[in-house]
């Protein structure tokens, strides 16, 4: 025989029975011996203790064999079976339907569960099959077989939501360091300790020079430092507060911070662009407030109020029936601020805005209480 | 600050209604977040920021009010009827330290009879949250909510030698405040002294012992302007915060110490009786002068970017207490009031124009950033990851960073950060091991009943260095665990294992050019002992992944097996993501070999796929095991002992032709040749 005793049955199904050298009655009787003995070792092989689901090592196992569309059983039919040489086709035929019955038989469901009498019993009932062929299509109202999707976090969302309105404006994004000297947190952004206003800063110190910033604002500086001016940048990122929590304090949560710096730059251009930012996040329908504040780093210095969304301005429990929710802290950067980022405040001027996201997420989603945000609770963050 | 409207329309006249007038008055920055009855009266709960002391007083807001509707503030002007004795032989006044108290005045009021207040007053003072305690205690701070400054009665029998000295406290002096505690004073104290001891707190309290009280007779009367700084520093020291310190640390009127001074002593006598001695003391060693600004026309247009007229701008400065002139053709030359210490430089006069010009007409203009070609790559790179994650599978969580640093300690060895002042000891460190907040969160969950978890990080680790700011990294953290597939109708539930949390990473890694990338089974600190490893890019590790060690788990009382990730993150973010470069797809059929092999359990699969990979074979184009099994599985003497069977499906596929079956046998027998050096044979 000119077989090569090394091909496996798989290679030879898929060539022609010519192609294999198999020219006569005894050799088409040997070839069709050994794929029946593949198939018996594969049995065994099967029926040993081992394999961990037993119903679908038992699908593979049919299928490889059995299926209908490149199983080695139709293989065989195809290629060599139907081109068969015409004096050669009886035998072929007479041995293929023996094969094809043995094989069948072998591997039947009944079968397989025979080979494994203990352990398998149950996983086998899974095994299509094993009840009669349904003559009834199946219940399609069952639930889809579902792959879980994750959930990216409702902050997260938020965040990007911000920064892609703002990336929109030309701004760019910059980050800078959670844990802050003292110069940068305060002193740089016209805070001195010797002014009260420290104090609106409840502050987590690491050492007297040293603190978890408590605003994204020292990246402001950090940003004029490093790339001059003009400059457009938004700043999103973790801050911390010694703030006992609770449901409106939280020790950590993440502002977004913006900064324009340019030669061109006035209350007009703060004014407009985050006019077009609110209503742009909340909606258009939104009314926006500016009015006076009072922040070291920023001068004149403002907040934003913008028409409540859950009252539409009627006045409410959220808006304390104002109408109006405070969003968010801005104005025109102090000329000593610019100064202290090695820019020339008779050259250029800026304004700069920050956020709280968390709190703009508890608006978007009604949410009440900004503890859930940070606990990690799947039934919160499934819900986003 | 809790101003009442009846006093308010003492100085000034109010045209509009409560509504109006508090939207109007948050409309200058003076944020009004309440108002409610209190008998015939309505009190605001007005909000002051820390620049405008001057608005901790009714005459100061009266004075926004009166800017506000234009309206005329009544002046303060207060004549005494004073007797013909002069307060100079009752009393005298020293300041040592100028620089700390820079004006010192008092009255002396002799023959008063101190009772309780009447009704008037009572409420007055409730009404703006004052406690009464009596008529001569109670007109201080009748004035102090009245005008905003300070000031303090001392029983002036109690004063040894009838002498007041402003100065530093001696190392070891002892006081006893009003509030009853007995304070022991250093050289960072400043106080007012009698000819032998300290009697007060300068700018923050009184002392006990001089305090009036029911046999006081003679009053002196204090009113004096002390140094912000240094009360602040004083009242922080002592932890004594009180509406005196509250006002001087912030910027008292010096100016207004006279006056809030004759408006107590006229109204002491009203109401304890007695007469006012001749003459004020008034120790004012250097008169203050406010240094002019300039303020260009020009400027405020380039800041607001609005027109305001030349009238405005002069009537609003004017009416708020600035002096006014013009000066050329641009501009002004502008005095700040004496209570207006916040207002030094031109662009405080601007936000004084902005506020009462009205923010909301300033104009608005949206003018987007120059256009600048950047690749914003981190960004890009976290979008990818972050995509894929939520593919896979997983929940994105935000936990504290702050963490109790023996959890830590248990995780990482590098150092993390100490927080100084901690809110708790279970937040009391920058963890720098994101580790323990994802078990946390795991514990969170599987405490709540929710068994099948996948969750993920990105955020940073905290590690301490001896020098600079600590060192913050960027990493990803993922937590497993549970089943794969949960029971349902279609299918028997699987529980979660290594393979899945590799998978995972493999999935998260693939989206990136990592040169030299290999994973290695490796062990780690909080890892089950061979169940962790880590994939390496060349020699940088760059992914540990591993099952969380049992006895961790059950420390933390964790009721399922959990497995964890942690990626360099900063590593991922500097790497490039893969750039996808088309390769023509073959149209000639994929060939699949399968090699039926028997391996000894001591060589790792990785070795044999690199192997065949390393044939380099063209055509090779999947290598992927299907099937093992170890020898105790099989039945005995199938295998020998220490070895595994190994069904591996090799994918042969030409770019060019149908691979003929010779093409295949050469290439079947060159993976064959080439894992024999390894030990492995086919199976016989």
């Amino acid at each position: 025989m000119t077989l090569n005793s090394s091909m496996t049955i798989d290679v030879k199904v898929r060539n022609t029975l010519v192609d294999l050298g198999v020219l006569n009655a005894s050799d088409v009787r040997a070839l069709f011996q050994e794929a029946l003995h593949t198939a018996e070792n594969e049995l065994m092989e099967f029926s040993r203790p081992g394999p961990s689901d037993v119903s679908q090592a038992a699908k593979v196992l049919r299928d490889r064999w059995l299926a209908r569309k490149g199983g080695i059983v139709s293989l065989i039919d195809r290629n060599w079976l139907k081109p068969a040489p015409e004096e050669l086709k009886p035998a072929v035929g007479a041995e293929f339907n023996a094969l094809r019955q043995l094989v069948g038989a072998m591997l039947s469901t009944e079968s397989l569960l025979m080979s494994f009498e203990n352990a398998a019993n149950e996983a086998m009932a899974d095994l299509p099959g094993r009840t009669p062929r349904p003559t009834a299509p199946p219940d399609l109202t069952l639930p889809g077989r579902r792959r879980p999707l994750g959930s990216v976090h409702p902050v997260t969302q938020v965040m990007r939501e911000i920064e892609d309105i703002f990336l929109g404006l030309g701004f760019s994004i910059e980050s800078g360091p959670e844990i802050e000297s003292v110069y940068y947190n305060f002193e740089a952004l016209n805070i001195p300790e010797s002014h009260p206003a420290r104090d609106d800063w409840d502050t987590l110190y690491v050492d007297s020079q040293t603190l978890l910033r408590t605003h994204t604002s020292p990246v402001q500086i950090r940003a004029m430092e490093k790339h001059g001016a003009p400059l457009h940048i938004i700043c999103p990122g973790k801050c911390y507060r010694h703030d006992n929590p609770d449901s409106t304090h939280a020790t950590m949560f993440h502002q977004v911070e913006g900064l324009a710096v340019d030669t061109d730059i006035s209350f007009a251009d703060l004014k407009g662009t985050l006019d077009f930012f609110a209503r742009k996040f909340f909606g258009e329908k939104i009314h926006t407030n500016f009015f006076p504040s009072f922040f070291p780093f920023t001068e004149p210095s403002g907040d934003l109020a913008i028409s409540c969304v859950f009252c539409d301005g009627k006045g409410c429990r959220v808006c304390k029936d104002s109408g109006w929710v405070e969003v968010m802290g801005c104005g025109m950067v102090h000329p000593e601020v610019l100064r202290h980022g090695g820019i020339d405040p008779a050259q250029y001027s800026g304004w700069a805005f920050g956020l709280g996201v968390e709190r703009f997420a508890m608006m978007k989603y009604d949410i009440n209480d900004i503890q859930l945000f940070h606990q990690g609770d799947v039934r919160f963050l499934e819900q986003f | 600050m809790k101003i009442s409207l009846n006093w308010l329309k003492e100085f000034v006249e109010i045209p509009v209604d409560p509504h109006r007038l508090k939207a109007d008055l948050i409309g200058v920055g003076l944020n009004v977040e309440s108002f409610g009855a209190a008998g015939d009266d309505l009190i605001f709960e007005i909000e002051v920021t820390t620049n405008r002391p001057d608005c901790l007083s009714h005459y100061g807001t009266a004075r926004e009010v009166a800017t506000l509707y234009r309206q005329r503030l009544k002046p303060l002007e207060y004549t005494l009827r004073e007797s013909s004795a002069p307060a100079s032989s009752e009393a005298s006044i020293e300041i040592l330290d100028p620089e700390l108290c820079a004006r010192y005045c008092g009255r002396v009021i002799q023959g008063v009879e101190v009772k309780p207040s009447p009704e008037w007053l009572k409420q007055r003072l409730e009404a703006v949250g004052q406690r009464s305690i009596n008529n001569v205690a109670d007109v201080t701070n009748y004035v102090l909510m009245e005008l905003g400054h300070p000031l303090h009665a001392f029983d002036h029998a109690r004063l040894t030698g009838h002498k007041i000295i402003v100065r530093r406290a001696r190392v070891g002096e002892r006081l006893r405040t009003l509030d009853g505690v007995d304070r022991t004073l250093g050289a960072a104290d400043l106080v007012i002294a009698d000819a032998v001891r300290p009697v007060a707190l300068a700018g923050v309290m009184g002392g006990e012992d001089s305090q009036i009280s029911g046999s006081t007779r003679t009053v002196l009367l204090e009113s004096a302007w002390f140094e912000p700084v240094f009360i602040r520093r004083t009242s922080k020291s002592q932890g004594l915060h009180t509406e005196a310190s509250h006002r001087f640390e912030r910027g008292a009127d010096i100016e207004m110490a006279p006056k809030a001074l004759d408006r107590a002593a006229d109204l002491i006598v009203q109401l304890a009786g007695g007469e006012i001695l001749r003459g004020a003391l008034d120790v004012y060693p250097a008169p203050q002068q406010r240094n002019p600004i300039m303020l260009r026309r020009s400027e405020v247009q380039r800041v607001l970017g609005a027109e305001v007229s030349w009238e405005e701008i002069e009537r609003f400065l004017r009416a708020l207490g600035f002096e006014v002139e013009r000066r050329g053709t641009d501009g002004w030359r502008v005095t700040p009031p004496s209570f207006r210490l916040d207002v030094s430089i031109e662009v405080d006069l601007i936000e004084e124009v902005a506020r009462h010009y009205g923010y909301n007409r300033l104009p608005s203009r949206v003018k987007p950033a120059p256009a600048r070609v950047t690749g914003s790559s981190v960004r890009e790179v976290e979008l990818k990851i972050s995509e894929t994650l939520v593919g896979i599978g997983y929940r994105e969580i935000i936990p504290s960073p702050m963490i109790d640093p023996d959890e830590n300690a248990r995780f990482t060895d590098r150092p993390p950060v100490v927080l100084a002042n901690p809110l708790s000891q279970e937040a009391s460190t920058m963890r720098s091991s994101a580790i323990p907040s994802m078990v946390r969160a795991l514990k969170w969950n599987l405490d709540r009943y929710r068994n099948d978890l996948k969750l993920s990080e990105m955020g940073r680790t905290y590690t301490n260095r001896a020098e600079g700011l600590p060192e913050e990294k960027q990493v990803l953290t993922l937590g497993l665990s549970g089943r794969r597939q949960g029971a349902s109708v279609h299918g028997t539930e699987e529980g979660i294992d290594f393979f899945d949390l590799k998978g995972d990473v493999e999935a998260l890694l693939e989206a990136f050019d990592l040169p030299g990338l290999a994973f290695e089974p490796a062990e780690c600190l909080y890892h089950e002992p061979g169940l962790g490893g880590r994939f390496v890019a060349g020699q940088t590790p760059i992914a540990l992944l591993g099952k969380l060690k049992e006895s961790l788990a059950r420390d933390y009382k964790l009721r399922q097996e959990v497995w964890l990730a942690e990626v360099d993150l900063d590593f991922l973010l500097k790497a490039s993501l893969r750039h996808p470069s088309f390769k023509p797809i073959s149209k000639f059929p994929p060939v699949e070999r399968d090699f039926s092999l028997v391996v000894p359990e001591t060589t790792p699969y990785s070795s044999l796929e690199a192997a065949v990979r390393g044939l380099g074979l063209e055509e090779t184009q999947s290598i992927m095991p299907v099937d093992r099994r170890r020898s105790e599985e099989l039945a005995s003497g199938t295998i020998p002992g220490g070895h595994a069977s190994l069904l591996l499906r090799v994918t042969f596929q030409s770019p060019t032709h149908t691979l003929a079956s010779e093409e295949i046998e050469a290439a079947s027998q060159r993976v064959l040749e080439a894992l024999e050096p390894l030990g492995v044979r086919l199976r016989a």
